[in-house]
């Protein structure tokens, strides 16, 4: 089963056009990815499946509810986490995500609320009052609010943006851990490395999906350009980003024929940034 | 009613951690009232202190409650958490129950403090029935200025847009509802608009309580019109606070 299918979706504000016939299905379990940038229709996109956007046209079904007909049921198996905070600013941590618990009558709300503490790794902060906390920690209490009833669909808007690259890391591994536990999670980003830990991924532009695919197939679709340099003169060309491609080129220098792909994965600025962080002694 | 009772408990919460908002909503209404003493002491002996200072009180409360809520109300826009609220699975009706029961809480306080002080100030004396009305009708009153709020709240785009409410909707009640002058005297137009105010009727009450005798079907035939306002701005605000754009 589908956790999301639409078809045809259009939003208007008077005459801008925010969706412009979107047509998309999510599977259940798995990490989706909208990547577009600013004003691109995400956040448009992601209100209208929690029900607070009504759509010009077209239909939006969730573990097949409609949004707004079915929004008591389907409610109550959905989670969503805002661009901004959305918290109350004098009350603790602890007490945004029992008020927001009670609105679903959670049972056992005390344990699972300790629970979500426990997993968004706020137990030292759960009693500060919200307006002490940085903007990182904000978006785990944030994101903490939106798990408190366990729902089977979680839509998180921009989850990272404006987070520093530990805590962002961090979230992420909580985001796999959600999805190998079944959850489908729909997450909004326009920062492209984010994209890349998406299952899949949906390239949006000014209302119109562009493209639908795996991350690795998006970045097959790019070019890779080879320098190699023997003898003291530079070879440069262009080639398909496949690892396949990259053998048959390197074929003409010299690797052997058996060996029928090439891949070169160097570490990102991010993950250099983090390990040194963790190198550092506390 | 339970998710109002949330709410409103939140409500309440949110106003006891921001000491500054909950110091200025009781210490505000509190330093005004000693302002309209002083006004008070310099008029002649024979000026009615009572037919004026009693509403003046009432007036108070309505206009903090009216504010505080309209603007608590926009930020929650703003901030997202009205938003967040109803994905959450709070209704409309449960919202604004729950911002009627979170400020009964806080006009219950505003009202004892006011009316205590004025009556206190400026020596007034009033038999326990007529105190219990007075303090039903200002707790009344501001159950309606927490509804006017809901519904100003929902025109309102960011906290600012709740001041040109206050001469549309709050300084109008001075002169057209008797608390300075007799509507009867005013224009016909005018005493119509001075109809369409709920303040006219809380002050009907208080002009009835404080006389030498009351009436007890004038108050309570103006109480019933209070509880009119609150049942239709209910179903109005419910109406115009939206969920979905």
């Amino acid at each position: 089963m589908n956790a999301i299918s639409i078809t045809g979706l259009v939003k208007s504000y008077g005459k801008v056009a925010a969706l412009r016939g979107i047509d998309l299905t999510v599977p259940q379990g798995t990490i989706y990815g909208v990547v577009g940038p600013n004003g691109a229709g995400k956040t448009t996109l992601i209100k209208t499946l929690v029900g607070v956007v009504r759509p010009t046209s077209g239909t939006a079904r969730v573990l097949e509810l409609d949004p707004l007909n079915d929004k008591w049921a389907l409610r109550k198996q959905i989670g969503y986490m805002p661009q901004d905070a959305a918290l109350y600013e004098t009350l603790s941590a602890r007490d945004n995500i029992t008020f927001l618990g009670r609105a679903q009558s959670v049972e056992g709300l005390d344990q699972k609320v300790s629970e979500v503490i426990a997993f968004t790794e706020l137990v030292s902060r759960a009693r500060d009052p919200i307006h002490t906390f940085s903007g990182g920690m904000k978006k785990r209490v944030s994101l903490a609010c939106a798990l408190i009833h366990q729902p089977k669909v979680l839509f998180l808007d921009e989850p990272t943006a404006a987070v520093d690259p530990q805590l962002r890391a961090r979230s992420w591994e909580l985001f796999r851990k959600l999805a190998q536990g079944g959850t489908t999670l729909f997450i909004s980003t326009h920062l492209m490395d984010e994209a890349a830990l998406c299952d899949k991924v949906t390239i949006l532009n000014q209302g119109k999906i562009l493209l639908v695919d795996s991350p690795r197939d998006i970045l097959n679709r790019g070019k890779t350009r080879l320098s190699v340099t023997s003898r003291d003169q530079c070879s440069q060309t262009e080639i398909e980003s496949t690892p396949e491609a990259i053998a048959q080129k390197l074929h003409e220098f010299g690797l052997p024929n058996d060996i029928s792909s090439v891949e070169v994965e160097p570490s990102t600025l991010e993950e250099i940034v983090l390990e040194i962080i963790r190198e550092e002694p506390q | 009613m339970k998710h109002s009772l949330v709410i409103g408990q939140r409500v309440l919460r949110e106003l006891s951690k921001d000491k500054r908002l909950f110091g200025l909503s009781i210490v505000g209404p509190f330093i005004l009232i000693y302002f309209l003493k002083i006004f008070i002491d310099s008029m002649p002996p024979y000026f009615p202190a009572a037919r004026y200072a009693v509403p003046f009180a009432a007036f108070i409360v309505h206009f903090f409650s009216f504010i505080l809520c309209g603007i608590v109300l926009v930020e929650e826009r703003t901030a997202g958490t009205l938003e967040r609220m109803f994905i959450a699975g709070f209704s409309r009706t449960a919202i604004i129950g729950g911002y009627v029961f979170g400020y009964f809480g806080l006009a219950t306080l505003q009202a004892t403090v006011v009316l205590g002080e004025t009556l206190w100030l400026l020596d007034l004396d009033y038999g326990g029935t007529t105190l219990l009305l007075l303090f039903v009708t200002i707790v009344m009153l501001s159950i309606v200025s927490v509804m006017l709020g809901i519904l100003a709240s929902t025109f309102a785009r960011h906290a600012g847009h709740i001041l040109p409410f206050i001469p549309l909707v709050m300084i109008p009640s001075i002169f057209l509802s008797g608390l300075l002058i007799d509507p009867e005297q005013l224009p016909t137009w005018a005493e119509w608009i001075g109809m369409l105010l709920p303040f006219r009727y809380a002050n009907n009450i208080i002009q009835e309580l404080i006389g030498s005798t009351f009436e007890a079907s004038v108050v309570y035939r103006n109480l019933l019109i209070l509880a009119g306002y609150i049942c239709a701005l209910l179903i109005i605000a419910s109406r115009t606070l939206k969920e979905a754009d």
